[in-house]
């Protein structure tokens, strides 16, 4: 598969080559596919979603079988061993997170790590106050609250999620700009219609239709857009 | 207009070259006039070919009018001797000129195709008899095919001093090795080798021509351009932060305006922007899954 470019772009200044490394989050692999053509020696893809499992070997296990290891499991408790790796990335999770989940994750990621281990975290800034995705990604946070009293999205300034990392040892080695405009795409906003539509599903017809119609008509109308920045900050656990 | 070396031929070309195909589409005072446009501008560098119908003809008058402002390459789609040593006089004697400063081996595709160019008896004899009688000053390659095939020839080729292939976001996101032309900018910049960008400004392919008759399209070019202003200047400004030494205009004559103003205009574009094109790029381009994130 093709490595996205935000991906390349925060590892580029990384020590990947001969590394343990682990995706948590890790979605369709975007960085495991990034860590594996980087020359990672392993990769540990932890997902608590067995789609997005499936997704990723099927995507990335092909002529990786002896450096991929597809895990499914809740990043707030993973079965790796403390101290085991060299290299965590999370690209594009903390936005997905439950915003409570976001410091057990950061404790978590931080007992699996290495002494001297290495941290990539990549993600939304807010998006501008003008923006039209707001509207679909507002819809989407009711949609998420309605059904299990969370929000589906939650986008962080990097200085925030820079302070809790750094609350568990990680000091902050760079930041970078990965996308100055972030472009939404129609298939991006598809994607971000159908959580509506997965949500939407789960409640009554009454409640779930009228999501279901607003999130369409959002797709329709904004069709897409260029908006905010995505940002990378890398981090090493400090020794001792 | 910015101008930057052609590789170590010693040549210092505007960021911008013509592509002289766009002249075949108007008649001999159309294309004075647009040949006068793009100098206007600032344009040094033109490329033409026997094969763009009658652009080389139509090129001639304002090129012998402004002969030492304009820097020439030409090409030829022969692969043996004498062809090739046909073709450079047929050129030089359209465009009424004595040499020609940047002759290229035009289109290559296949393997077998540079093994005939540097054999004894290829095209490429006839290129280097030509350059030691002073009727051509540089030699190149053009080609839209594989970037390996592209890297064979620059080790295959001592004297090639430039070579032009495709390069826009939608390439550039691809991570084959048939579209590493980025393997190709590093080969050639370690090298001294000029670079010329093509395919700059292509949208896409066209629709087939059940659905779109070839003389329904809007635009000659053999690819659907990009169009607008906004989109050209973000295609040009791409195209020029690659490490390229030169972008080639579209080949459409209506286009042609719009890509001066851009390249005129340039400032530059910052790498999360780049990224940015290559990211929206591929995920227009993309077939599944669909995600939420970059």
């Amino acid at each position: 598969m093709d490595v996205p470019e935000t991906v390349t772009a925060a590892l580029a200044d990384r020590q990947v080559e001969g590394q343990v490394c682990l995706e948590a989050g890790a979605g369709v692999g975007n960085a495991t596919a990034g860590l594996l053509a980087a020359g990672a020696e392993r990769v540990y893809a932890v997902t608590d979603d067995a789609d997005h499992a499936a997704t990723v070997r099927e995507r990335v296990g092909d002529g990786n079988a002896d450096r991929l290891v597809v895990l499914e499991a809740d990043l707030r408790a993973t079965p790796l061993a403390t101290d085991s790796v060299d290299f965590v990335t999370a690209h594009g999770l903390c936005n997905v997170l439950p915003p409570a989940d976001l410091t057990p994750i950061a404790a978590e990621l931080t007992r699996v790590a290495k002494p001297d281990g290495h941290l990539v975290v990549d993600d939304y800034a807010v998006p501008p106050a003008d923006a039209a995705v707001n509207r679909l990604f507002a819809l989407e946070n009711t949609a998420a609250r309605m059904v299990d009293g969370r929000p589906a999205l939650t986008f962080y300034p990097p200085a925030m999620l820079a302070a809790v990392f750094v609350d568990y040892g990680w000091t902050v080695e760079r930041k970078k700009t990965l996308l100055d405009p972030v472009p939404w795409t129609e298939a991006h906003l598809d994607a971000h219609a159908e959580v509506v539509r997965g949500y939407a599903a789960r409640l009554p017809d009454s409640l779930g239709e009228p999501l279901t119609a607003m999130a369409d008509d959002l797709v329709a109308a904004i069709g897409s857009e260029r908006t905010g920045t995505m940002y990378s900050l890398a981090f090493r656990l400090a020794d001792g | 207009m910015e101008t930057r070396a052609l590789g170590d031929t010693g040549q210092e070309s505007t960021v911008l070259t013509f592509g002289s195909i766009a002249l075949n589409w108007l008649e001999q005072e159309g294309a004075n006039q647009l040949v006068e446009l793009v100098l206007d501008h600032g344009v040094n560098h033109f490329d033409v070919a026997p094969t763009y119908g009658d652009a080389e003809l139509k090129l001639g008058p304002k090129l012998r009018q402004y002969r030492d402002d304009i820097f020439l390459g030409c090409k030829t789609q022969e692969r043996e001797y004498e062809g090739a040593a046909r073709k450079i006089d047929r050129s030089l004697d359209r465009l009424g000129i004595d040499t020609i400063d940047l002759y290229q081996i035009h289109g290559l595709e296949y393997e077998d195709e540079l093994d005939t160019i540097t054999a004894d008896g290829g095209a490429l004899d006839a290129i280097r008899e030509a350059k030691d009688d002073g009727k051509i000053d540089h030699i190149g390659l053009t080609s839209h095919g594989n970037p390996e095939l592209i890297l064979d020839a620059i080790d295959r080729i001592d004297d090639l001093e430039t070579v032009m292939f495709p390069l826009n976001p939608v390439v550039a996101g691809k991570d084959g090795d048939e579209y590493d032309y980025e393997a190709v900018l590093e080969r050639c910049e370690a090298e001294g080798i000029g670079t010329l960008g093509i395919k700059a400004f292509a949208k896409g392919s066209w629709p087939s021509t059940d659905e779109l008759a070839e003389a329904d399209r809007p635009y000659a070019n053999w690819y659907e351009p990009v169009d607008t202003p906004e989109v050209i200047r973000e295609r040009f400004d791409f195209a020029a932060a690659q490490s390229l030494d030169t972008v080639v205009s579209p080949g459409d004559p209506k286009l042609v305006a719009m890509v001066l103003d851009a390249a005129s205009r340039s400032t530059g574009m910052g790498e999360a922007r780049q990224r940015a094109l290559i990211e929206e790029a591929r995920h227009n381009d993309s077939p599944v899954p669909e995600q939420l994130h970059h």
